[in-house]
């Protein structure tokens, strides 16, 4: 590995960890030119290194999380589920504003992923209500896709239904799958000999077309490796960024300070 | 060696505020400065976090700046807060190399 591939490969990793790589980049090869070492000797591998750096400066990217300015995109409003005897919702409520990226999180069986599905109109609560301002985009746990259909033909079929023409959907979906680490998926065959994980970039993929105002995502990095884990939360804050009100269910506890703000599910947890 | 490494873990830091205290440096020298007070090469992948923790925690400032024509570098000074968790903490561990030193020796 060559200085400059291995400047560039950390300058990579840092933007991915949303750190802004200049000044970083900049006295790492300050450094090299200095020792005259080799940058795996001295840093070791790029990724390594760019992980021990954000942790060094965490407290420092605190105010990446931000209080909501724009409007109420979601909002859920004491919703209560039961299943035969047993409530799973008791009173829920859920407000995600414009520009905001809440995190569900709390224990099996708390009813995070319950609570999405009755945000996105598949099934109702039994009492409460929920209301969304402008479009929706949903990115369910597994399923969602189509054994025989191609990644090209599931953007088409999905990108008709919000409006798109064949074209433009394609486009935004292969542009969407490349940002997911997932470079050519119109060569990669039908949806079921598609790895878990890629099947799930599609289904991430899919919920973005038509670029929908609220996003609802169910734990949609399943099968990920850590680079598209990565991609993923980058492109949770560029939706972010361009005002969409984002809803993640998660169960990766030590990745909450990416969010905004965090809904406990677990029974006895404050609201 | 690995329990040199593990003992230089727990101080880095303190070893770091006391190379400052010969005055500003940037990354590279103070590694030198570390090396040549006996501590044996640092690699860069331990001392830039460090320094960046230091520099979060306030105990360093640091600015870029072209120094004698060469590049521009990033370099490190003790902070006002620096000195004074140097001198304390400096004085923490003396008392615990002093008890260690103890608890080692053969009767």
């Amino acid at each position: 590995m060559t200085v400059d591939d291995w400047l560039a490969a950390f300058a990579a990793e840092l933007r991915r960890r949303r750190v802004d790589p200049a000044a970083l980049v900049a006295e790492a090869a300050t450094h090299l030119r200095d020792s005259g070492r080799a940058p795996l000797q001295v840093f070791g591998p790029p990724a390594a290194y760019a992980v021990t750096l954000v942790d060094s400066l965490r407290g420092a990217t605190a105010e990446l999380r931000r209080a909501p300015s724009g409007e109420p995109r979601l909002e859920a409003t004491k919703i209560i589920k039961r299943y035969g005897r047993s409530t799973v919702l008791h009173g829920v409520d859920l407000r995600v504003h414009a520009g905001e990226t809440v995190a569900i999180i709390g224990a099996n069986g708390s009813g995070k992923s319950t609570l999405l599905r009755i945000c996105a109109g598949l099934i109702s609560p039994d009492s409460g209500h929920v209301r969304i301002r402008g479009t929706l985009g949903y990115c369910p746990q597994d399923g969602g896709t189509a054994d025989f259909l191609t990644a090209d033909e599931h953007f088409v079929l999905v990108g008709a239904g919000r409006g798109s023409s064949r074209t433009e959907a394609r486009a935004q979906g292969r542009t969407a799958a490349a940002a997911l680490d997932w470079p050519r998926p119109g060569t990669s065959g039908v949806a079921r000999q598609l790895s878990g994980g890629t099947r799930q970039k599609l289904n991430l993929v899919l919920a973005g077309l038509g670029d929908p105002d609220v996003l609802l995502l169910d734990e949609p990095y399943q099968g990920f490796d850590n680079g598209s884990y990565l991609d993923f939360w980058q492109q949770v804050w560029r939706w972010r960024d361009a005002g969409k009100a984002v809803v993640v269910v998660t169960h990766r506890l030590g990745e909450l300070d990416r969010a905004d703000a965090v809904l406990d599910l677990t029974p006895g947890s404050p609201r | 060696m690995e329990r040199r490494q593990q003992w230089l873990r727990g101080v880095l830091d303190l070893c770091v505020l006391g190379a400052l205290t010969r005055g500003e440096s940037y990354g590279y020298e103070i590694g030198q400065r570390l090396e040549a007070g006996g501590l044996g090469p640092i690699a860069g992948g331990t001392l830039y976090p460090a320094l960046l923790r230091l520099e979060r925690l306030g105990l360093v400032v640091a600015d870029w700046r072209a120094g004698d024509g060469g590049p521009s570098r990033k370099y490190y000074r003790l902070s006002a807060e620096g000195k004074a968790t140097l001198a304390s903490a400096g004085a923490d561990w003396a008392v615990f190399v002093g008890n260690v030193n103890a608890i080692m020796e053969v009767p």
